[in-house]
C-alpha cells in the first residue's frame, strides 16, 4: 500500500487513473466478494475514499473525483453465476464484459437487451452505474426495465442486495432501480440479475435521408402512429450522417425493425409505402450489422472534447436537434426516446462550450428535460455543470445516499450535488 | 408516537383536520370506520380514528402538517384493494383516502405520458385513452376498483406483465408529499433526469416513504394484432410443462395464465364462456405484434401445446382488444376471483413466484401438500411470470381446517423461497408478510432497507410497521386470510 497521508492526490500514476487525471492511492483487484469487502472496510477504516473500476471506459463521466482514495477494480469479479435459459434471467458479476455476456447468451439464441459502445471492455457494473443505452431502448426497454436484482458492497463493507432472480418480486425496497445509473455513489456493484430475450429471427435498418428538414417532425409524428413497431427511431444531422456511414452527408432518419421473419419483411414493405416520396435503403441483417454498430459506438467516438446528452420530451425532439449548429455538433437523436447526443466538433473554448450549453440546456429544461456533459475538459466542469440544471428530487436523493454511504466514501465528488 | 390520548385531543386533531378539508371530507363515527378497519387482508383489523378525504396537494400537505403537530400516524388508502394489509393503520391515527383526488390531468400521446391523481382507478386511464392507439399497460385483475396510486405504492402486476412489465415499468415520475410535509417532485415527463432513479425507489415502497399525489404514467402502443388461445390439459402437471416448454422456445408470450379445474368449473359456472369444464388445467395464451407474424406464433405454441399432449380449444384472432370474445375471455379469468365463492366459503391465497421452470414442480409440491395436510387447493395465477396463487380452502368456523390452511401456506411459501424465489410477486409485504422478509434477506439487507425508509420517513410516522420487521418479534398469524386475488 502506499503510505499516502491526509488529503494528498498521488502525483505519479503508480495506481492508475480514477479519471479528470487524477490518481488512485492505491489500485485493488479483488476476485471474490469478500475480497471486495475487505478493500472497501480498509478504506473506510483509514477515511480514505472507494472509487469503483470496471472496464475504465467511462472514467472522466462526471465530476472529477473529490477525494484521494483507491481504485476498486471489479473486472475480477467476471462469473456467470447462474443462468437458467429457460427462465430467460441471467445472474452475473459484475465485473464480466457485455461481450463476455453476450457470448454466454448466443449459445441459447438470447441476447442481454441493452445497446452498449465498447462492448468488449464495458462491464455490465458499469453498464449499470452509467445507465448506458443506444438506439433499440426505443423497442427493448432502458437498463431500468431489465434489471431484476443487484447485489453490492457499502461503505460499510457489508454486501447489500435487493431484489432477486425471479422475474416478478415487490418484496422489499426495490435496490436494483435505486443502483442503476447511480454512478458507483452507493456501493460498489457485485452481481446483477437480468432479464434476457431471445435472439431475433430477423432485422433490419431503413435509412431515409431527408432532404428537407422541414419534413422531420411530421416523419417523426407519423412514425409515431406508423403501422410498424420499429424498435429505433433514430434521427442524425448531417454531421452525424456523415461520421456514420453517408458520406454525402444530409439529415437522416434510420428505423430498426426486429422480430419475426415475416414481420420484419412486413414492416420493411409497410415502412417503405408510408415513407413514399422518401429515398430510403433498406439493410438487412448481417448487411445491416455494421451500421447498428455505428449506431451503437457513435457516442463512444473520439474526436471533440466535447460531448453532451439531452432528454426531453420527444415531440421536441426535431425542433432541438435542428437548433444545434451542424457545423459544431454532430447529433444523434434517439428520437422515440427525447434522447439526444451531441458530439462539439471542431475547436471550443470555454467560453463558447459555456455559451452554447447554457443555451441549449435551458431548452431542453423547457422542453421537459435537461443537459448533461458526458465529455468536456476537466477545468471547464464546474463552469459547465456537467449534470445539468438542477432537480427538484436531489435534496432527496442526497438523504438516500447518507442513508447507504453516511460518511460518503464511495465515488465522492463525481455525480450530482455532491452526491 | 402515540394515538390520541384523550377526548380532548382527540376532538382537537378533528377540528384541526375538518379546518382543511371540511366536514364533508372527513369520516370519524365509530360505525363509518368500519369499512376502514381492514383492506382486502381481513385477518387484522384496526380502525383509524378519522379518515380524511383531502381533494388536493394542498390538502394532503396540511394533513401531514396537522398528524405531525398532533404526533399520530397517518396512512394512505387508494381502493383498499390491497390483499397484504397494506392500509391498516397500525397504531390508529389518520387514514388519508385518496379516492377524491381522482382526475386524469392531461394525456399526451405523442410523448406517450399521462399525468392522473392517485385516486384515478386504473381502468378510468384504459378508458380514456380507449381510440388513442396508446394504453397503459399494468392491468391488474383489481383494474376496475383499484387505484392507479394503489398500484403505484405495491408496484402491481396484472396478466400482461409477462410481455410488458410491471407498474414500476410505467412510471416516469410521481408528485409525493414526504413525512415532513414537504411536496417533491421526483422524475418528469422525459425519460433519464439525471439523479438518482428515485421514482423507481418509491414505486413499491407501498405507503411508506409518503404520500403520492400525482403520478406520471408511461403509455404504450397497441399492438398491430394478436391471438388469444384457450389451450386444454388434463392435468396441471401437464400445463406448466407446456408452460415451461412456450418459454423455453423462445417465445415471449404477452400473456400465459393457467387455471385448474376448480378454478374453470367455477368459472364457467359463473361467466358461461364456454370453458371446457372437463379440463384438468387450461392456459390462456396469447401472443401480440404485427400481425404477420401472428399465425406462425399461433402455430408455434399450438406444437408446443400438443407435444405436451394438451390441444387449443379456441384461437381468437384479433387486432384491437375491444372485440367480444377477447373481452369475454379476460373477463371470466380476471373475475375468476370473484367466482371462487361459489366453491368455498372462506380461502386464502398467496403470492409465491418461482423460476418459470420450477413451476412443475412447485404445483406437484401443492398437491403433496393438500393431500398431506387434507386442505383444498385451487389456482388459477399468471403461470408465464412463475407467479403462483394458490387458493387455500377452509371452513373458519373449523380451528383445526384454519391451522392446516396456514401450515399450507407457509410451506408452500418456504417452497418458493428454497427454489429461489420470492414470497410475494406482486401483492406486497404490508403487515401480512413481514415476518417472511428475514427469509429472503439478510439483516445487512434489511437495514439497509429500513436505513433508505428512514430518509424519506424517519420519524417513522407514515404508515408504521409495514414491509420491514420491526425489532426481532415476528408475528405468527392465527388466521390465514380470506379474500383472494391475482
Ligand atoms: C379481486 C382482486 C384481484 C387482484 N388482482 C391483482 C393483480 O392481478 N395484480 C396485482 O398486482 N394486485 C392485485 N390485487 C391486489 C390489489 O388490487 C393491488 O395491490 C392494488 O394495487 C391496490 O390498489 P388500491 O387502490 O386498492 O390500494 P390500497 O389497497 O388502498 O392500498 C395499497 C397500498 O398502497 C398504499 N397507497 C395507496 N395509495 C397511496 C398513495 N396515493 N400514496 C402512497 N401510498 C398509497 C397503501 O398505504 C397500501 O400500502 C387484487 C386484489 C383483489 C381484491
Amino acid at each position: 500500500m502506499n503510505p499516502l497521508h491526509g488529503n494528498d492526490w498521488p502525483d505519479a500514476p503508480g495506481a492508475g487513473p480514477l479519471g479528470d487525471g487524477r490518481f488512485a492511492t492505491e489500485a485493488v483487484h479483488p476476485r471474490t466478494v469478500d475480497e471486495v469487502r475487505e478493500a472497501v472496510t480498509r478504506q473506510a477504516e483509514a477515511g480514505r475514499a472507494v472509487y469503483p473500476q470496471g472496464g475504465r471506459t467511462a472514467l472522466d463521466y462526471g465530476r472529477p473525483p473529490g477525494r484521494p482514495g483507491a481504485a476498486v477494480d471489479v473486472s475480477g469479479l467476471n462469473r456467470v453465476i447462474d443462468y437458467p435459459h429457460a427462465d430467460m434471467t441471467i445472474t452475473v458479476q459484475a465485473g464480466m464484459t457485455v461481450a463476455a455476456l453476450r457470448s454466454v447468451l448466443a449459445e441459447h439464441r438470447q441476447r442481454f437487451l441493452i445497446d452498449v459502445p465498447q462492448a468488449d471492455r464495458a462491464t455490465i457494473g458499469g453498464v449499470y452505474a452509467t445507465n448506458a443505452s443506444g438506439p433499440r431502448r426505443f423497442g427493448l426497454g432502458p437498463p431500468r426495465d431489465q434489471i431484476i436484482g443487484v447485489s453490492f458492497v457499502t461503505s460499510d463493507g457489508n454486501e447489500v442486495k435487493g431484489g432477486g432472480r425471479v422475474v416478478k418480486n415487490v418484496a422489499g425496497y426495490d435496490f436494483p432501480k435505486l443502483l442503476t445509473g447511480s454512478m458507483g455513489t452507493l456501493g460498489v456493484v457485485t452481481q446483477l440479475t437480468l432479464k434476457v430475450r431471445p435472439l431475433p429471427e430477423a432485422s433490419a435498418l431503413v435509412w431515409t435521408r431527408v432532404p428537407n428538414p422541414d419534413r422531420i417532425d411530421p416523419l417523426l409524428a407519423a412514425l409515431d402512429a406508423s403501422s410498424t413497431r420499429p424498435v429505433a427511431i433514430e434521427l442524425l444531422n448531417p454531421a452525424a450522417s456523415w461520421i456514420m456511414a453517408d458520406a454525402a452527408g444530409g439529415w437522416s432518419l434510420v428505423v430498426g425493425l426486429e422480430g419475426a421473419d415475416e414481420s420484419v419483411a412486413w414492416q420493411v414493405d409497410r415502412l417503405g409505402r408510408e415513407l413514399e416520396g422518401f429515398e430510403y435503403q433498406v439493410h438487412r441483417d448481417a448487411e445491416a450489422e455494421p451500421l447498428w454498430s455505428a449506431l451503437i459506438e457513435f457516442q463512444a467516438g473520439e474526436t471533440g472534447a466535447l460531448a453532451c446528452v439531452a432528454n426531453l420530451r420527444p415531440s421536441r425532439v426535431a425542433s432541438f436537434v435542428r437548433s444545434l449548429d451542424p457545423e459544431r455538433w454532430a447529433v444523434q437523436a434517439h428520437a422515440g426516446n427525447g434522447v439526444v447526443r451531441m458530439r462539439g466538433l471542431g475547436d471550443w473554448t470555454e467560453d463558447r462550450a459555456a455559451a452554447a450549453i447554457d443555451a441549449h440546456r435551458a431548452t431542453a429544461v423547457r422542453d421537459g428535460g435537461n443537459l448533461i456533459v458526458a465529455r468536456c475538459p476537466t477545468p471547464w466542469k464546474d463552469r459547465l455543470r456537467v449534470w445539468g440544471e438542477p432537480r427538484a428530487d436531489w435534496a432527496l436523493a442526497r438523504k438516500v445516499k447518507r442513508a447507504l454511504d453516511p460518511r460518503g466514501l464511495m465515488n465522492p465528488g463525481r455525480f450530482v450535488d455532491d452526491l | 408516537m402515540s394515538a390520541p390520548a384523550s377526548p380532548t385531543t382527540a376532538s382537537r386533531l378533528l377540528a384541526d383536520l375538518t379546518a382543511v378539508v371540511g366536514a364533508e371530507n372527513v369520516l370519524h363515527h365509530r360505525d363509518e370506520m368500519l369499512v376502514y378497519e381492514c383492506d382486502g387482508y381481513v385477518i387484522e383489523k384496526q380502525a383509524p380514528d378519522v379518515v380524511v378525504f383531502p381533494t388536493s396537494t394542498e390538502h394532503v400537505v396540511a394533513i401531514v402538517q396537522v398528524c405531525n403537530r398532533h404526533d399520530v400516524p397517518f396512512v394512505p388508502r387508494g381502493a383498499g384493494t390491497s390483499l397484504a394489509g397494506g392500509t391498516l393503520p397500525v397504531g390508529g391515527g389518520v387514514m388519508i383516502c385518496l379516492t377524491r383526488m381522482n382526475r386524469v390531468l392531461e394525456i399526451n400521446t405523442r410523448d406517450r405520458y399521462a399525468i392522473v391523481e392517485p385516486g384515478a382507478v386504473n381502468v378510468w386511464l384504459t378508458r380514456a385513452l380507449a381510440g388513442t392507439g396508446v394504453h397503459y399497460a399494468p392491468d391488474p385483475s383489481s383494474q376496475t376498483a383499484c387505484t392507479i396510486g394503489g398500484n403505484v405504492a405495491t408496484n402491481a402486476g396484472g396478466p400482461h406483465t409477462l410481455k410488458y412489465g410491471v407498474t414500476v415499468n410505467h412510471v416516469r415520475g410521481v408528485e409525493i408529499v414526504l413525512p415532513d410535509a414537504s411536496v417533491v417532485q421526483i422524475g418528469g415527463v422525459a425519460e433519464d433526469d439525471p439523479g438518482y432513479d428515485l421514482t423507481g425507489l418509491v414505486v413499491g415502497s407501498e405507503g411508506t416513504f409518503g404520500i403520492v399525489t400525482k403520478v406520471i404514467v408511461g403509455l404504450t402502443r397497441d399492438p398491430e394484432g394478436g391471438r388469444t388461445l384457450l389451450a386444454v390439459f388434463d392435468g396441471v402437471a401437464s400445463a406448466t410443462e407446456a408452460v415451461s416448454g412456450i418459454i423455453a422456445a423462445g417465445i415471449v408470450p404477452a400473456a400465459l395464465e393457467m387455471l385448474d379445474n376448480i378454478m374453470v368449473r367455477a368459472v364457467e359456472d359463473a361467466f358461461h364462456f364456454g370453458f371446457p369444464v372437463e379440463a384438468g388445467a387450461v392456459l390462456i395464451i396469447e401472443v401480440d405484434g404485427v400481425e404477420a407474424a401472428m399465425d406462425r406464433e399461433a402455430q408455434a405454441i399450438s406444437e408446443v401445446v400438443q407435444a405436451h399432449g394438451g390441444k387449443v380449444d379456441k384461437a381468437i384472432a384479433w387486432r384491437t382488444r375491444k372485440e367480444p370474445e377477447y373481452m369475454a375471455i379476460w373477463k371470466s379469468r380476471k373475475s375468476a376471483f370473484g367466482a371462487i365463492g361459489r366453491v368455498s366459503p372462506t380461502f386464502c391465497t398467496q403470492d409465491g413466484v418461482v423460476p418459470r421452470t420450477a413451476l412443475p414442480h412447485i404445483l406437484r409440491f401443492m398437491e403433496g401438500v393438500s393431500e398431506r395436510l387434507g386442505v383444498r387447493i385451487a389456482n388459477v395465477f399468471h403461470a408465464g411470470d412463475g407467479n403462483i396463487h394458490p387458493i387455500i380452502m377452509f371452513d373458519e368456523r373449523d380451528p383445526d381446517q384454519v391451522q392446516r390452511a396456514l401450515a399450507a401456506s407457509h410451506e408452500i411459501l418456504d417452497e418458493c423461497i428454497r427454489l429461489g424465489g420470492s414470497v410475494t410477486g406482486e401483492h406486497g409485504i404490508g403487515v401480512e408478510k413481514m415476518a417472511m422478509m428475514p427469509k429472503l434477506f439478510t439483516p445487512e439487507d434489511l437495514a439497509a432497507m429500513a436505513a433508505v425508509r428512514d430518509a424519506f420517513n424517519p420519524d417513522g410516522r407514515c404508515s408504521p410497521s409495514k414491509l420491514l420487521p420491526t425489532g426481532g418479534a415476528c408475528i405468527e398469524r392465527a388466521s390465514p386470510g380470506r379474500r383472494a386475488s391475482a
